[in-house]
């Protein structure tokens, strides 16, 4: 499933992939595969993410239900 | 061991820290190890682990070869030459469509000084031996065809990272 908070929360703060990646340090290819859903991060690099774009672990990575 | 063997080991120990070094030049750190981030650590296990699968395969079927009595027109040191760089092959190729073939370090153009290098360093000895006939020892290819298979992987490998670099032209998706 795509991570469409994510990608919102990167273009909110104008950076590109590549930016966000290597503050994170990791490659862009890694920021994409995580914005894709293709690749789950270790809890570390959630983190850093959230520190990155100033958000919380809930506000980028947890999955809500569905009240419907 | 003879002159050759001795000549072999002493190539193969320059060739080492030759290698050593190049990898200092080419990391953007100056640092021997190239970095990798966590994906890129998980993709190579699978990569290295096809790699291995590969070899095994590979040196399964050479063993065939020399219980059943095959004379390949091949020297039996080329033959396992072939085998390592099957595994490396798979190892880039495997490496090349996850995008994990380059580390974070890593400095592309000068990777490609080295590679255009070694392309050189290959195909002179190779073209070389051509011309003076002196492909063969004791009626088997020898020597140069090492030379031949560096080049086949390296083509491989080069044409691999120009598909791929032209296949994300059109399908990377970025905000």
């Amino acid at each position: 499933m795509k991570n469409l908070r994510l990608k919102s929360a990167r273009a909110a703060l104008d950076l590109s992939q590549e930016e966000l990646a290597k503050k994170c340090g990791v490659s862009r290819q890694t920021m994409s595969a995580i914005e894709k859903g293709d690749y789950n991060p270790t809890i570390n690099l959630c983190i850093a993410i959230c520190r990155v774009l100033g958000k919380t672990l809930n506000d980028l990575f947890w999955e809500e239900e569905s009240n419907d | 061991m003879n002159a050759t063997s001795y000549g072999f080991a002493v190539g193969l120990i320059i060739g080492l820290i030759a290698i050593i070094l190049l990898f200092k030049y080419a990391n953007r750190d100056g640092k021997i190890k190239t970095e990798y981030d966590e994906r890129q650590k998980a993709v190579r296990g699978k990569a290295y682990k096809y790699a291995f699968y590969t070899v095994v395969f590979a040196q399964a079927i050479l063993m065939w070869f020399n219980m059943t009595g095959l004379d390949l027109p091949v020297a039996d040191y080329v033959l396992q030459f072939i085998v390592i760089i099957a595994g490396c092959t798979v190892l880039a190729t495997y490496t090349i469509w996850n995008d994990v073939y380059w580390g974070l370090n890593n400095d592309h153009k000068k990777y490609q000084i080295i590679f255009a290098i070694a392309f050189v360093l290959n195909i002179l000895p190779l073209v070389m031996n051509i011309i003076h006939g002196s492909m063969y020892e004791d009626g088997k290819l020898g020597m140069p065809m090492l030379n031949a298979v560096v080049i086949i992987m390296m083509v491989i490998v080069f044409a691999e990272l120009l598909i791929k670099r032209f296949a994300d032209k059109y399908t990377d998706e970025e905000a």
